[in-house]
Parts: structure tokens; C-alpha cells; sequence
């Protein structure tokens, strides 16, 4: 279904055309945004099936909000902002599920696939970033997240996640506590 | 990259200071990455524009919606004239009485009905 020769380079073109109702337009937008994405909801929510419909959701949710965008900022950290904001959306509901059942409320997350890896150093490696992200609180986890997985800088991780830089940069540095706790018990 | 120094890298990606940008390539020489299924792409557009399917079923659904309530609308005015014809040949009229029933009884029953004495 996608064109995968699609060869408008321009973010605004992709947008202007999928705003006109062209479908390969804003196939192209998912398939350039998808691995950014994916790092997000999966880095997030685990390597689990649900991440993906929310994964969905983010390009559907995009889709629906593209008359919106007013190309202030880059398409890629309206995306990230909309995949941050479904994702914790996601956490939060999933807590409020588990806390119905179990009085251990913040162990909603563990519920993850690791993928197939060729060597078992690297299946270790894979299995120790997991399970660090998943330990952590969700509001350090964002933060290590966009730093670790999406390259980001504080600056960028501020305006993705909405919030004052002095506030990442408080975060950060008790985001770092908090893993250098778990990955202690590793 | 052995364990500890994957460990060393996730912890220095947080310092304030720190040059991120490297740091996604490195895990991903890793292995460490994070991908959705080969079709997702596909997914998302069937999922966006299959909505005419849905409307089409919505549509549907408000016809059946339609079908079903003349059909219960018109048993119910089937019933309501068999009511009236069972009431005409029971009391012979269709007054309001005879619709409550009351025609062939005095006020004075109905206080005996209603009190019992």
C-alpha cells in the first residue's frame, strides 16, 4: 500500500500533501517516524504487542491532528511529543488497571518480549537496558528514554516533554541515582 | 560492549553534559534496538483509511436500527386494535368507562372494591 519511491524530501511537502488526501504522503511520514516511534513506545512500554497499537495510535492520532500543525517546530518532535503523551497516557491507565487487582500497582510494565538476538552478550545487553527502563519510575524512564535511546539533548527533551529545562535537568540527575540503584542490583 | 560498559554508557547518557547523539547508534551496533513489525506502515494506513468501511457498517446498522422499530411499532398498533375490538364487543361501547372498565359498576362498588368494605 505504501510507494515506497516516494521522493518529496521536504517534511512541509509531505505534510501539504497528506493534508490533500494523499495516502503515499503520509505512508511516507510513517515510514521515515516509525523507528523514532518505536524507540519511544517500546523503550517505554516494553517490547510488547501493546506497544505496538500504540505505536499505531501515535500515526493516527497525527493524521487527525496535521491541520493543526503549524510547522513551528519539526515534524519529528510534534510526532515524539504525540508518542509521549499516548505513551504515559498508556502507563497511566495501565496502573490504575493493576491497582484494581493488586496492591503492587507499580508493577504494571513487566510484561515484555525481548527480541532475538544473535549472541548471548547481546541478548544480555538487550535484557539489562529493558529491564533498567522498565524499573524506573515513568517520569525518569521519559528522560532516559529520550536521552539513551533518542540522542537527544537536554534542550530537546525539554521542549518534546513540555516542561522547563531546569526541570530536566533536575531530572536527570535523580534519574541517574535511580539507575545507577537498579543497575547496582544487576 | 560487554555488560558493564553498557551499563556505564546508559549512566553517562543522563549527565547533564553529555553528547547524546552517539549514543542510539552505539546500542543499536549492540543490538539493542526497537522496531515495529515489517507491515506496520501498512497497518496504520488500512486502519486510517478502511474508515469508509466503517461508516458504510454504521449506515447499515442505523437501516436495521429503522427496519426494527416499524416492526415493533406496528405490532404494537396491531395489538392496540385488537385491544379495542375485544373492548367494543366485550362492553358493547369505547368509552373512557369502558376503557377503565368501570361501565358496568356503581360508585358505590368501587368504594367497596377499593376498601374492601
Amino acid at each position: 500500500m505504501i510507494n515506497k519511491s516516494y521522493n518529496v524530501t521536504e517534511e512541509k511537502e509531505l505534510v501539504k500533501a497528506s493534508l490533500s488526501g494523499d495516502k503515499n504522503a503520509f505512508g511516507e511520514i510513517v515510514n521515515r517516524y516509525q523507528k523514532m516511534v518505536a524507540r519511544t513506545v517500546k523503550g517505554m512500554l516494553g517490547d510488547s504487542v501493546f506497544a505496538e497499537d500504540i505505536g499505531q495510535e501515535v500515526f493516527i492520532n497525527l493524521y487527525y491532528s496535521l491541520p493543526g500543525f503549524r510547522g513551528e517546530s519539526k515534524l519529528s518532535t510534534y510526532i515524539q511529543k504525540i508518542a509521549v503523551n499516548l505513551t504515559l497516557n498508556e502507563i497511566k491507565r495501565r496502573k490504575r488497571f493493576f491497582s484494581m487487582f493488586s496492591h503492587k500497582a507499580n508493577n504494571e510494565m513487566h510484561e515484555f518480549e525481548i527480541a532475538d538476538h544473535d549472541t548471548e552478550e547481546r541478548k544480555e545487553a538487550s535484557e539489562i537496558v529493558t529491564k533498567a527502563l522498565l524499573a524506573m519510575d515513568p517520569k525518569f524512564r521519559i528522560i532516559l528514554t529520550m536521552r539513551m535511546l533518542q540522542g537527544y539533548s537536554t534542550k530537546e527533551t525539554a521542549e518534546i516533554l513540555e516542561v522547563p529545562i531546569g526541570t530536566v535537568l533536575s531530572r536527570l540527575s535523580r534519574a541517574q541515582e535511580q539507575l545507577r540503584n537498579i543497575l547496582i542490583k544487576m | 560492549m560487554n555488560t558493564s560498559e553498557i551499563k556505564n554508557l546508559m549512566i553517562s547518557s543522563l549527565n547533564d553534559d553529555a553528547d547524546t547523539i552517539e549514543v542510539p547508534g552505539r546500542l543499536e551496533k549492540e543490538g539493542i534496538s526497537y522496531n515495529f513489525s515489517h507491515n506496520f506502515g501498512d497497518k496504520v494506513l488500512n486502519k486510517l483509511f478502511s474508515a469508509g468501511l466503517s461508516i458504510k457498517r454504521e449506515v447499515e446498522f442505523v437501516k436495521y436500527m429503522n427496519f426494527a422499530f416499524y416492526r415493533i411499532a406496528l405490532t404494537g398498533v396491531a395489538a392496540i386494535v385488537v385491544l379495542l375490538i375485544s373492548i367494543f364487543i366485550i362492553e358493547g361501547s369505547l368509552s373512557l368507562n369502558s376503557f377503565l372498565g368501570l361501565s358496568d359498576n356503581y360508585d358505590e362498588s368501587i368504594v367497596c372494591l377499593l376498601t374492601g368494605n
